[in-house]
């Protein structure tokens, strides 16, 4: 098994839900709560689950672009959370991050060789000269002619944007790259590009990625193992493989039966969850997803089931499987 | 699809333009295709080659600089394209109704949920607000609405996204329409209040026998609700046939790319196709076949001349000069597992 380099461990994120004109404090959004799990070195961890469910919250609080309410974030055997600003800036060289969307991630008045050259200028890591050069380099392999460099980000589509966006990742070449929902506000044709640009990346540079999306077919394509998350909670951890063949958790298994699948002859039960993802601000006690989840149990609204090892590296969070 | 059928909307080398300051925009250049009673019309592409513009044409919804420069949209038997303004706010909404991608944005935010239904049910019923409002209610039951009466006196962003969708469907089956158009309807959406969404839809729909035209870039969406499938790209059809024929045999290399460059579930896919390349700028369109530079059976044919749409049999439609390629292409199996 290869070396786990990045642990989380209990991490909690919650936002203040501020009123009157005071701004007091009348509630809070528990966006992340009690979240723990690794990323080994050389994996890519898919990270999966509806909108608001806290994926991209995890990333960000694991940066510390956030800052954690509670919990550890280990990285290279040190805390992320416990170190001091300019410790962390050092740290943050191995740690990047590819943002959903091409448009707003990119700043507009930057030439593109400065937008990724940033980086190597603010870690102070080359001269001018030799990091400009480094940008063409880096835009070679994301497949830009190096040529376009004082280019504005305005002049390219969206899939090149990324393509942008994943250069500017790799600058400073680090350890782990968090892509967060990279690859969904792009076209199909446009996506399976992109997707195998970090498939051989990853090859290249032996990356870890950190992958949140919230298309189950992507996760399973690209993903070595799977985290699932439902309002703030991890409900299920499995191999890939694991995950989608032996799926234990009851909301997996409605958010697999629920995906389109592109075959006509494909037949496959469909489970239609009743009702919308309750606010998190106020979660439902006892298992989170007990009202929605067609095998509840009289427990479940009582008591919160604990993220167990059901099977050898398959954890899942649930009553179900608890008792036995 | 068999002759017995009805047919309920044809359409006939329909072309929108936007005339913009930087040069003509052909958005829609040549589309056809046909509708019948009951069935659902899938309409796949990517973004800018036209499917939303398409269906705003169908209901002359577009606004300068575009407009519909030619082709018919025959919606039982009579063209749309030459009525009155009065005559197609009386099909607006009663005959043909549309369904948005983006239910914040295609609702008023200043108005009830409840009120914006009812509107359409006082102008094409002449009924009285009490009524209509009444009626509202019980359409929003329908829609699986949870308290229908306190929602209808709620304003669009006091309901969730999926909830809002319901209250568009609420709203576009108002009048029971024959046909309904649906852009996007759930891309905004999780995939869970995907499929209760799409679920609902169908059911309704199959109520009164009405038809469906849908348009996504969501191929597994299209394979789960569609009957017949048209392929768009740069403005025009490429490919037209049944849904089994498309999946399985499709003739257009941009289908088959497509059909090989997505990730599925069903299948292991060890590496995915690529379709190299961009979406041209419909300002700068490649000369001959649109998808030429893109394509990996193009021959000189195709940068020059630009192929139309052919019949190679019955119900399959396809516009390429490299069908026998494609065709070698897809008897060696393009996909393990299918």
């Amino acid at each position: 098994m290869a070396n786990s380099l990045l642990q989380v461990k209990n991490l909690v994120k919650f936002f203040p839900i501020k009123k009157g004109v005071f701004r007091k404090t009348v509630g809070w959004i528990q966006a992340v709560d009690d979240v723990s799990f690794e990323i080994y070195e050389g994996e890519t961890l898919g990270l999966v689950g509806e909108s608001g469910c806290g994926k991209t919250t995890t990333a960000l609080t694991i940066l510390r672009l956030e800052e954690p309410t509670k919990g550890q974030v280990i990285f290279d055997g040190r805390d992320v959370v416990k170190m001091k600003k300019a410790d962390l800036r050092k740290e943050r060289k191995n740690m990047q991050i590819i943002f959903q969307d091409p448009y707003s991630s990119l700043d507009p008045r930057m030439k593109i060789k400065d937008i990724i050259a940033e980086g190597i200028l603010t870690h102070n890591l080359l001269k001018v000269r030799e990091r400009y050069k480094r940008v063409g380099e880096l835009l070679e392999k994301v497949g830009i002619p190096a040529e376009n460099m004082d280019s504005f980000p305005h002049e390219f589509s969206g899939g090149q944007r990324q393509r942008i966006g994943i250069a500017r990742a790799l600058a400073l070449e680090p350890k782990i790259i968090m892509c967060d929902e990279a690859v969904s506000a792009l076209d199909v044709s446009i996506r399976s590009q992109i997707i195998n640009l970090l498939k051989d990346l990853q090859k290249e540079f032996n990356l870890t990625y950190l992958f949140i999306a919230h298309d189950l077919s992507v996760i399973k394509y690209i993903s070595d193992r799977v985290v699932v998350m439902y309002l703030g909670k991890i409900v299920e951890i499995a191999d890939k493989k694991e995950l989608f063949t032996n799926t234990m958790h009851p909301y997996t298994q409605a958010l697999i039966s629920a995906v389109p699948v592109p075959n006509p002859d494909y037949k496959k039960e469909r489970i239609i969850l009743k009702g919308d993802v309750p606010s998190p601000a106020n979660p439902p006690t006892g298992c989170r997803f007990h009202p929605r989840c067609s095998k509840v149990m009289k427990i479940c609204s009582e008591i919160e089931p604990k993220l167990t090892e059901a099977k050898e590296g398959h954890f899942c969070a649930c009553h179900l499987y608890n008792e036995k | 699809m068999e002759n017995k059928e009805k047919l309920l909307l044809e359409i006939k080398d329909l072309k929108t333009h936007f005339f913009t300051e930087d040069g003509v925009v052909k958005a829609v250049d040549g589309v056809d295709f046909e509708v019948y009673q009951g069935e659902t019309l899938g309409i796949v592409g990517e973004s800018g080659c036209g499917k939303s513009v398409t269906a705003f044409s169908i209901l002359r919804l577009l606004d300068y600089p575009g407009k519909t420069v030619g082709g018919e949209v025959i919606f039982k038997g009579e063209n749309l394209l030459k009525k009155t303004e009065d005559e197609m706010r009386g099909i607006r909404g009663k005959e043909i109704a549309i369904i948005f991608q983006e239910p914040m944005t295609a609702l008023n935010p200043v108005l009830t949920v409840g009120f914006q239904i009812s509107e359409a049910l006082m102008m094409h019923f002449k009924i009285g607000k009490k009524e209509a409002i009444n009626k509202s209610v019980e359409l929003l039951k329908k829609v699986e609405i949870p308290m229908p009466e306190e929602r209808a006196n709620e304003y669009p962003h006091q309901l969730s996204g999926g909830m809002r969708q319901r209250a568009m469907i609420a709203m576009a089956m108002s009048c029971d329409p024959i046909l309904l158009i649906a852009d996007e309807p759930t891309t905004a959406l999780d995939v869970t209040i995907q499929a209760q969404i799409l679920d609902l839809m169908m059911a309704l729909l199959r109520e009164f026998n009405g038809s469906l035209i849908m348009i996504t870039h969501d191929l597994g969406v299209i394979a789960e609700i569609a009957d017949r499938i048209a392929i768009m790209y740069a403005g025009k059809v490429v490919e037209y046939a049944d849904k089994k024929t498309i999946f399985h045999n499709p003739l257009h290399p941009y289908t088959l790319g497509l059909l090989t460059s997505i990730p599925r579930l069903d299948v292991e896919m060890k590496r995915l196709d690529v379709i190299p390349g961009i979406v041209p700028n419909p300002l700068h369109f490649p000369s001959g076949c649109k998808f030429n530079p893109r394509c990996r059976f193009a021959t000189d044919r195709c940068k020059k001349e630009e192929p139309s749409l052919i019949k190679i049999e019955e119900g399959h439609l396809v516009r390429c000069w490299n069908v026998d390629k494609v065709v070698k292409e897809v008897k060696k199996g393009f996909l393990v597992g299918v």
